[in-house]
């Protein structure tokens, strides 16, 4: 049986498959994010050691931050799928993903400043990795501002996904921004986020909604991409046949 | 009831951290649900314009 490992690689064959995904992810979505926050809510202690109720901020904190750097890297690396193979469809990918970074890291950086607010009193701090997230927000949005402001299709997409390359330099260090072994070498207020120390009814509801928001995150983006897709194939004799547009 | 909103003092804290998230990730498959609609009626247009003026060569 000869199989065709780049049929889904054509915005035709991708567009219905994407359309039958997106309400699986969905239910995956509400099903995990409700499960995790069930858990996190119900089966954790109230009080810990050193932080009181305000730590389970950290179940949409970790979640969205986690997906923030995460989406930034898929989002590179279907920019340089693009770039190689001259790829529609892989920079119509990286093109979706962008908005969904962007979101997560506004998340992200709305629940740690409340998080921040409680448990060190105070809503910001330049330290390491608050401002190198900042800075990834900041790349996002210059990635999405530079694709819209080139007209043409092919320029603005190889000029955004060199752009995203660029900034891919910001991950680790957001990364490593803290994890450093010697606490006295690096003067930063957010702490070492050491999965080990975690008590395990928390990592796990935090593991949960992580994959809640992973879900999440594939829904929108197919969503996103179906669209993008209508929009940059509308000349096409396979989208005028499409029942969308013929009842 | 209460003590489940009331979250030891925090409950604002906690409850403004989850509102923002869920707000977000409704807003953006929203937007997104508006954005689809948009351009499916704008091909539906064109396409329409395309089919006139193309009997209108015809005739």
């Amino acid at each position: 049986m000869k199989i065709n490992w780049f049929k889904y690689s054509a915005p035709m064959n991708f567009y219905p498959l994407a359309g039958k995904l997106i309400p699986l992810f969905w239910i995956l979505a509400i099903a995990l994010i409700a499960l995790g926050l069930y858990w996190g809510f119900f089966k954790t202690a109230d009080v810990l050691s050193d932080q009181r109720q305000y730590y389970r901020i950290i179940y949409v904190h970790v979640a969205s931050a986690w997906m923030a750097m995460w989406l930034y890297a898929v989002m590179v690396a279907w920019a340089m799928v693009g770039l190689v193979f001259n790829t529609r469809l892989s920079f119509m990918m990286a093109s979706a993903t962008a908005i969904t970074g962007t979101v997560m890291t506004v998340i992200a950086l709305a629940t740690g400043a409340i998080w921040g607010k409680t448990s060190w009193g105070t809503w910001w701090d330049w330290d390491p990795k608050l401002t190198s997230f900042l800075i990834l927000l900041f790349v996002y949005i210059g990635y999405i501002a530079l694709q819209s402001a080139i007209d043409d299709v092919r320029r603005s997409d190889k000029a955004s996904a060199l752009l995203a390359l660029v900034g891919l330099a910001l991950v680790p260090i957001i990364y490593y921004a803290v994890n450093c072994p010697d606490p006295n070498e690096c003067a930063s207020l957010h702490q070492e986020s050491s999965l080990e120390r975690v008590e395990s009814n928390i990592l796990i509801a935090m593991l949960i909604t992580t994959l809640g928001f992973w879900m999440y995150s594939f829904a929108t983006i197919l969503m996103r991409v179906r669209t993008i897709i209508l929009e940059r194939e509308r000349n096409t004799s396979w989208v005028s046949k499409l029942k969308e547009f013929n009842n | 009831m209460n003590e489940f909103f009331h979250m030891g003092g925090f409950g604002a804290y906690i409850w403004s951290a989850m509102g923002i998230a869920a707000l977000l990730m409704v807003l953006e498959p929203v937007t997104l649900v508006f954005r689809r609609r948009s351009v499916i009626a704008q091909i539906k247009r064109n396409k329409r314009l395309e089919e006139r003026r193309s009997n209108n060569e015809k005739n």
